[in-house]
């Protein structure tokens, strides 16, 4: 009888264990990694490898809280890389004439505002699917990435060749409190406690989440999906800004390519933390272990000597595996 | 009123067939300008430049028609040119050749398992496969472009029939009536059409959806291998960078063509316009003497403004309903 009792609670328990390796899955994988790491070389957790990691844990952050809430209303947002080099060579050419901290709002305006006429395109057309949103702003990104390069002239700028005072971005890239607390960090933070509250707390932002569940449904129960759809679409193109802004500070290079290929790390870092594609469902914290899991990879492949042919085989192979469990089980619960 | 009805009618027939009259609208433009356009040389390098796409397009028109979306063969493309060049050391060249196109028909073979057999999202499985495959190429090659040793590899696509037409011109032909039989005489062919349209139904009267989903995946890693391997012959190389973008231009060009995303609308001819248009488009600018920038521009107006038009003709249809 006794064993009885006991053998459930263990098969309570175990089962308790899987629910929860299932459902955190993301996290379950950081941790391994992280200690699989330490195992072989203590040097991760030395000072100065943690200030690293903090440091790269960098724009694509930014791109991607603005790509969750797109995500989450049933969307994919390609434009990314347009807007990201757009705003680097509008901000970058803006210095000269208009000062830094003017510049840098026009960049953050020129992001909005790309934002905003994606948002139009979509709606005014009444492309309702994923692929349809997808191919508009496929194009809209070309059309954005084709603008940085007649601003340009297709030339890649520095901004020590800048004649002005340039302190802001070197703040941006560098200042901070003590060395944990860099500024970028800092402002990551406010955003996503902002980007959060605005998810869990306000009217808008649950209705993003019914927009994406069902589109139909949400529209009949009188959401106005427009607004949603125009919302999420802004945030996006407002951190791509943003992030677009730290990137040209700490690079200090303003090439009107600079955007390309942060689309798909940017929707990968969103699906790795396990927001679906399908829309309805998801989170900005979510998303934050996503992209801390993708820093975290290629931090501790760099210091076990992995090759970066190898290393981005490895990116490939552990997204393919992540992805298709945590599929297996959601259908699993379907 | 019989104006009217005219203007209706014309306008729907505009909206249909939008992708032929901006081709022949570009035709047309041509001629007066007076450049070096229609030229027996550059008419040639057009189709060549199209041919490439033209042949992953035909494969990725099942998937899409379908219902699915295949975002690595890009990376397929990479990987077939470089095992055809590495085998060639070893294996004779047809051998290798033939290597490189079952390594696209392997990679295809592991999508559809993912996505048909697991049921797992198209878009962002295909896109970490292509991840995958794409260091597996970096990794083959160590990231540096590599030349084959067999001379009479570049001969192959370079080769002129009848004195005029490239060889690689004649092969896409092949290919696109090959793929249109497929789809328009086949069972297969139309059971692709049925389960794009929808799925449940389809599985309900009996069609083997899986299988036959599974099989649109493997053609289209196979017409990506044989676009690869073309494209290796054409430049003599097989290097890792081939086909960054390869994925979302094919399937814009589809879509611009006229096959529905949505799975069970479209066809090879549709595609193959849409195609067209782009190469079109690329090819008469430059003899325009158009900067690169501006093309950019051009390019990507056109693919929103298509879209739109389809969308916006879809709403409407919709609220006539």
């Amino acid at each position: 009888m006794m064993q009885m009792i006991e053998k459930t609670k263990l098969q309570k328990n175990a089962g308790r264990v899987l629910s929860f390796i299932k459902n955190y899955l993301v996290l379950v994988s950081i941790v391994s990694l992280v200690m699989i790491t330490i195992i072989v070389e203590p040097k991760f957790l030395t000072q100065p490898n943690l200030i690293n990691i903090i440091r790269q844990f960098g724009p694509l952050a930014f791109f991607s809280l603005g790509m969750t809430f797109v995500i989450i209303c049933g969307f994919i947002d390609l434009s990314i890389p347009g807007i990201i080099s757009l705003v680097v060579i509008v901000t970058y050419s803006l210095i000269e004439p208009l000062g830094q901290y003017a510049a840098i709002a026009a960049g953050i305006l020129v992001g909005i505002i790309a934002g905003y006429i994606n948002s139009r395109l979509i709606i005014s057309c009444g492309a309702l699917t994923n692929a349809e949103a997808l191919f508009i702003t496929f194009g809209m990104s070309t059309v954005y990435g084709a603008i940085a390069l007649i601003i340009a002239a297709g030339k890649t700028g520095h901004l020590s060749w800048i004649e002005k005072d340039t302190s802001a971005f070197s703040f941006i890239a560098q200042g901070g409190f003590g060395d944990f607390l860099s500024f970028s960090f800092l402002l990551f933070i406010l955003c996503l406690v902002i980007l959060y509250i605005f998810q869990s707390k306000t009217f808008l932002g649950n209705t993003i989440f019914l927009t994406g569940g069902n589109k139909t449904a949400a529209r009949l129960s009188g959401i106005n999906t427009f607004k949603s759809i125009q919302t999420v679409f802004i945030i996006s193109g407002l951190m791509s800004a943003i992030g677009a802004v730290v990137l040209l500070s700490r690079i200090t290079t303003a090439s009107p390519v600079v955007g390309r290929n942060y689309d798909t790390n940017a929707i990968l870092a969103v699906v790795v933390g396990g927001t679906r594609l399908t829309g309805g469902q998801g989170s900005v914290l979510r998303t934050v272990l996503g992209v801390l899991l993708i820093t975290l990879m290629s931090n501790c492949l760099d210091l076990l000597g992995v090759s970066p042919f190898m290393q981005t085989m490895l990116r490939g192979l552990i997204l393919v595996i992540v992805i298709w469990i945590d599929y297996r089980n959601q259908g699993g619960k379907q | 009123m019989n104006i009217q009805n005219n203007l209706k009618i014309a306008s729907r027939l505009i909206i249909k067939q939008k992708t032929i009259i901006a081709v022949v609208i570009i035709l047309v433009v041509m001629i007066f300008t007076g450049s070096g356009f229609y030229t027996t040389f550059n008419i040639m390098e057009l189709l060549k430049s199209a041919a490439v796409l033209e042949i992953l397009a035909f494969g990725v028109t099942l998937t899409i028609i379908c219902g699915g979306t295949d975002l690595s063969i890009g990376s397929s493309m990479c990987l077939s040119g470089i095992v055809a060049i590495i085998l060639m050391d070893i294996i004779p060249m047809w051998l290798a050749i033939l290597a490189g196109i079952a390594s696209g028909a392997a990679v295809g073979f592991i999508n559809g398992f993912f996505v048909v057999h697991q049921k797992t999202e198209p878009f962002i499985i295909t896109l970490g496969t292509g991840i995958l495959i794409k260091g597996l190429c970096q990794q083959l090659t160590d990231a540096k472009p590599i030349s084959p040793s067999n001379t009479s590899f570049v001969t192959i696509s370079n080769g002129l029939v009848f004195g005029v037409v490239p060889n690689i011109i004649i092969v896409t032909i092949v290919l696109m009536v090959i793929f249109y039989c497929i789809l328009r005489f086949t069972s297969f062919g139309r059971n692709c059409y049925a389960i794009g349209g929808d799925y449940g139904v389809a599985k309900y009267s009996g069609i083997d959806v899986i299988r036959i989903k599974w099989l649109t995946f493997v053609f289209s890693g196979l017409t990506a291998a044989i676009g690869g391997i073309m494209l290796s012959l054409l430049l003599n190389t097989g290097s890792s960078i081939y086909g960054d973008n390869t994925p979302l231009l094919v399937f814009c060009s589809a879509v611009v063509g006229g096959t529905s995303f949505a799975g069970g609308i479209g066809g090879i001819p549709q595609t193959a316009i849409g195609i067209l248009l782009f190469s079109l488009l690329d090819n008469s600018m430059n003899s325009l003497l158009i900067s690169p920038y501006v093309q950019m521009l051009t390019k990507g107006i056109v693919i929103v403004l298509i879209i739109w038009f389809d969308c916006y003709a879809r709403k409407r249809k919709r609220e006539a309903v």
